[in-house]
């Protein structure tokens, strides 16, 4: 423990910055729009990319919380999470109740195909 | 946090709190009560409940803010919400027959359409991006439920997951937007953001979040191009279900629209009017021609919504009073139609097929039913836009304000696209008047016979009482200003 | 070290800091936040690139840890601590359940998904771009807004969850109740759809029935002749 002063030394130039943050987010969010296409089939891993869009999204609220140091940021991220846990329990819900019906879990594309 | 804080509070929300805690009574009635007349007394008592939160907000409730500027109850506020309260209750009235006949009787039906209800009177009063997004939800997981409620069919579930999968990914594009709307100007309330874009030059990240801002609420009033969902939805949900996300949800997504954009950023209106003037015009063209060759009458439905709901955007993409005035007074006649149609499908009943949906069931209906197609002809004019009804009037206002606001191209789209729009309307009311008769209806139920003839009254006689509709809606956008 | 780097980053956290001082964390914290937001992005992408559905699940969790993480390092400690309690514990468990409750043939699911992965790509790289473009470059040099909401308090004096206890339940009053509407709809919605009707073989638990049992009921004293067996 005592020589963790001198890689803090080693690492000083380093600074992270709201950008850093607004960066990562901003590639989960693209993973979680991207895998939605991706797996346009399986509506399990489609969930799961909500998940990720949602994860993104709280992630911007914490960093520009802590950029402006105000906390409503970190009040609506709680929100997020409160929601998001909901619309999860309601997803699957009906994800059940439609491969009951179905057999499977594959949606059609949603498409203007019928008109 | 100070006692007047939230007695104050309380106060103006009573509405919504009659709401709430008349849906966790209902709950408990709805287990108590026998299970063979669950669904009929629940039912009765949720519209009682909504009658009875329409009636305070008009006759007894205040006017004003709170909860720190979270929720503002304005005129605005009261008349979207007396129209998303009127759209419910008779939504719900519709149901109790289809119901029954359909053997979807469930008790927890009326009292998910009140809590989404509820979340919709939330959407209406948001003055803030946090009301804004816990109305939402609670208005749209409400509604996948609902979607859904036929469990046991495969339309239904399908309907309900294509519902949750779209739903849940605009609502995160919608976040996102408004997490970076929030990092960019400090705020989450309308007033404070606005305060926060005058004056400054507005940053580009505030601009993204306004994209992804309106690509989500687009989604909810199932506008070009995030409409996909709408068709196969309203196809596949039970028809009652269908009556209500026709009407109900598109007059509470609306208002939010029109208070987001003309409260918090106004500052930028150059900005947002170019996206609601691309989503306007893409809605009009492809309601109008999608909804050619469609052969099922919910399918249809589905299309004339995309395209009323971008005649309404016509009047938003104005931005004056004139055309707040126009939205609302094009949403409260299109709920009126909308009712007045689907009180029709619902009565499209067969005696040993059930409800039948197809638009070639309508065949000769004249001959069989002649003022069910008297009805519904009303109802098809004024959704085309024939002069006098309602649905001329409606066009009228948009029109106008967008002609005052000098956005003379996207009047002339318009036009042209209900010229087009018209063709399908009146292809119904060939099939009905001039083919070859394929069997009548059922005997109609007495509230179905109720509503259509309140909306056909209402349609055919718009001329002669729009004027005082007309002052109210002014009233109720000026206070938007 | 924990310790250490906690009180590295309050140092920082001073009310009336200069305007246009961005950076947030710097020194040793400034690796740790590139270890943990390249293995979110890499298991994030592993998340939607998996071929099983387990897998996939397990990687949304790793991502929910190191996100934690990435949380703990801007000093929001109670909604770190939240991100593992609800979706490591709840969310991520349901989605477990529900991936091996439902009997589904996964393999032929991902045939033909590459169908769209060059569109998909497509659209994801020029998003990605733009976002990058726009966020993580110049455009954030705006000025922070001279007063914000609700200021956060100086953490050492107040800390994360207290500060946040000390809103949520006054000036957040009313979203709260919304949120717990909003979980009854939850409630209702999935019980509406997947609860049945009591089958013929299924065991539950009557509760009332088991405290009512007493020994005379319970135990049933037999005759048993030797040599038959009951």
């Amino acid at each position: 423990m005592s020589s963790t002063s001198r890689p803090a030394r080693e690492f000083d130039h380093m600074t992270i910055t709201i950008s850093h943050y607004l960066t990562v987010s901003a590639l989960l969010f693209v993973i979680g729009v991207f895998g939605i296409f991706l797996n346009r089939k399986n509506v399990i891993v489609i969930l799961m990319s909500v998940e990720l869009i949602l994860l993104a999204v709280n992630l911007n609220f914490v960093a520009f919380s802590a950029h402006l140091e105000d906390l409503v940021g970190q009040v609506f991220a709680l929100f997020v999470l409160t929601v998001a846990a909901a619309e999860a329990a309601i997803g699957l819900a009906i994800l059940v109740v439609f491969y009951r019906n179905r057999g499977s879990i594959a949606v059609e594309d949603v498409s203007m195909m019928k008109g | 946090m100070s006692a007047d804080f939230l007695s104050q509070g309380l106060a103006l929300s009573i509405p919504e709190l009659i709401l709430a805690a008349g849906a966790m009574v209902l709950l408990m009635v709805g287990v108590f009560v026998p299970a063979d007349r669950a669904n009929a007394t629940v039912t009765g008592l949720a519209v009682a409940l909504l009658i009875a939160a329409l009636g305070w907000m008009l006759f007894i409730g205040g006017r004003g803010e709170a909860f720190a500027g979270a929720f503002v109850q304005d005129g605005f506020a009261v008349f979207m919400k007396a129209l998303t309260l009127i759209g419910s209750v008779v939504a719900l009235a519709m149901s109790v027959g289809f119901a029954r006949a359909e053997k979807f009787d469930r008790f927890e039906f009326p009292v998910l359409i009140v809590l989404a209800t509820l979340g919709m009177l939330l959407m209406v009063s948001a003055n803030s991006l946090l009301t804004l997004y816990m109305g939402l939800e609670l208005q749209s997981l409400a509604l996948y439920v609902v979607a859904a409620i036929n469990r046991d069919s495969v339309r239904s579930t399908e309907a309900g997951l294509k519902y949750f999968v779209l739903g849940a990914l605009s609502s995160g594009m919608m976040l996102y937007g408004i997490s970076l709307i929030y990092g960019f100007t400090g705020h989450v309330g309308f007033a404070e953001i606005a305060a926060a874009l005058t004056g400054g030059e507005r940053s580009i990240g505030v601009l993204f979040g306004l994209v992804f801002l309106i690509a989500g609420l687009a989604f909810k009033i199932s506008a070009v191009p995030f409409h996909m969902w709408t068709p196969d939805v309203y196809e596949g949900a039970p028809t009652p279900v269908t009556a209500f996300f026709a009407a109900a949800p598109k007059m509470a997504a609306m208002a939010m629209f029109v208070r987001v954009v003309m409260d918090a950023f106004a500052p930028v209106t150059a900005d947002w009017r170019q996206i609601v003037v691309f989503i306007a015009i893409a809605s009009m063209l492809l309601g109008a021609f999608a909804a050619i060759g469609q052969r099922n009458i919910k399918r249809l439905m589905a299309y004339s919504s995309i395209g009323h709901m971008g005649y309404a955007l016509v009047g938003l993409a104005a931005g004056t009073l004139v055309g707040v005035k126009g939205v609302m007074l094009y949403m409260a006649i299109y709920l009126v139609m909308t009712l007045g149609t689907f009180a029709f499908i619902l009565a499209m009943r067969r005696k040993d097929e059930g409800n039948v949906e197809n638009i070639d069931d309508l065949a000769g209906l004249s001959a069989t039913n002649p003022v069910m197609a008297t009805v519904l002809t009303i109802m098809m004019f004024s959704l085309a836009g024939i002069p006098p009804l309602a649905g001329f009037w409606a066009k009228w206002y948009v029109f106008l304000a967008a002609i005052e606001a000098g956005l003379y191209p996207l009047a002339i789209i318009g036009v042209l696209a209900s010229v087009v729009g018209a063709y399908y309307y009146l292809r119904i009311i060939k099939l009905m008047w001039f083919d070859e008769s394929v069997g009548g209806f059922l005997p109609v139920a007495a509230e179905l016979r109720l509503v259509m003839g309140v909306s056909g009254l209402f349609v055919l006689g718009y001329v002669l009482i729009g004027g005082p509709i007309a002052a109210t809606a002014e009233a109720a956008a000026r206070t938007l200003f | 070290m924990a310790v250490r780097l906690r009180h590295r980053a309050l140092a920082r956290w001073r009310p009336g800091r200069e305007i246009g001082e961005a950076i947030m964390i710097s020194g040793l914290g400034a690796a740790f936040f590139y270890l943990f937001a390249f293995v979110a992005v890499g298991s994030a992408f592993m998340v939607i690139a998996a071929r099983n559905p387990v897998h996939s699940v397990l990687y949304l969790i790793l991502t929910f840890f190191n996100a934690a993480a990435l949380f703990l390092l801007t000093g929001a400690e109670f909604l770190a601590m939240i991100l593992l309690v609800v979706y490591v514990g709840a969310v991520a468990v349901l989605f477990l359940f529900v991936v091996m409750m439902l009997d589904v043939d996964f393999a032929s699911m991902k045939r033909g998904a590459l169908e769209y992965a060059p569109i998909g790509a497509v659209v994801g790289i020029i998003l990605a771009a733009e976002l990058l473009i726009v966020l993580a470059g110049a455009a954030f040099d705006v000025e922070k807004p001279a007063q914000t909401a609700l200021p956060a308090p100086n953490p050492v004096v107040r800390h994360n969850t207290a500060a946040l206890g000390d809103i949520l339940y006054t000036d957040y009053i009313f979203f709260f109740q919304i949120a717990g509407i909003v979980l009854l709809v939850a409630m209702i919605g999935a019980i509406v759809l997947t609860l049945r009707p009591q089958r013929a073989g299924v065991k539950r638990q009557n509760m009332s029935q088991q405290v009512a049992r007493t020994p005379e009921t319970a135990i049933d004293v037999v005759d048993v002749e030797t040599g038959k067996g009951i």
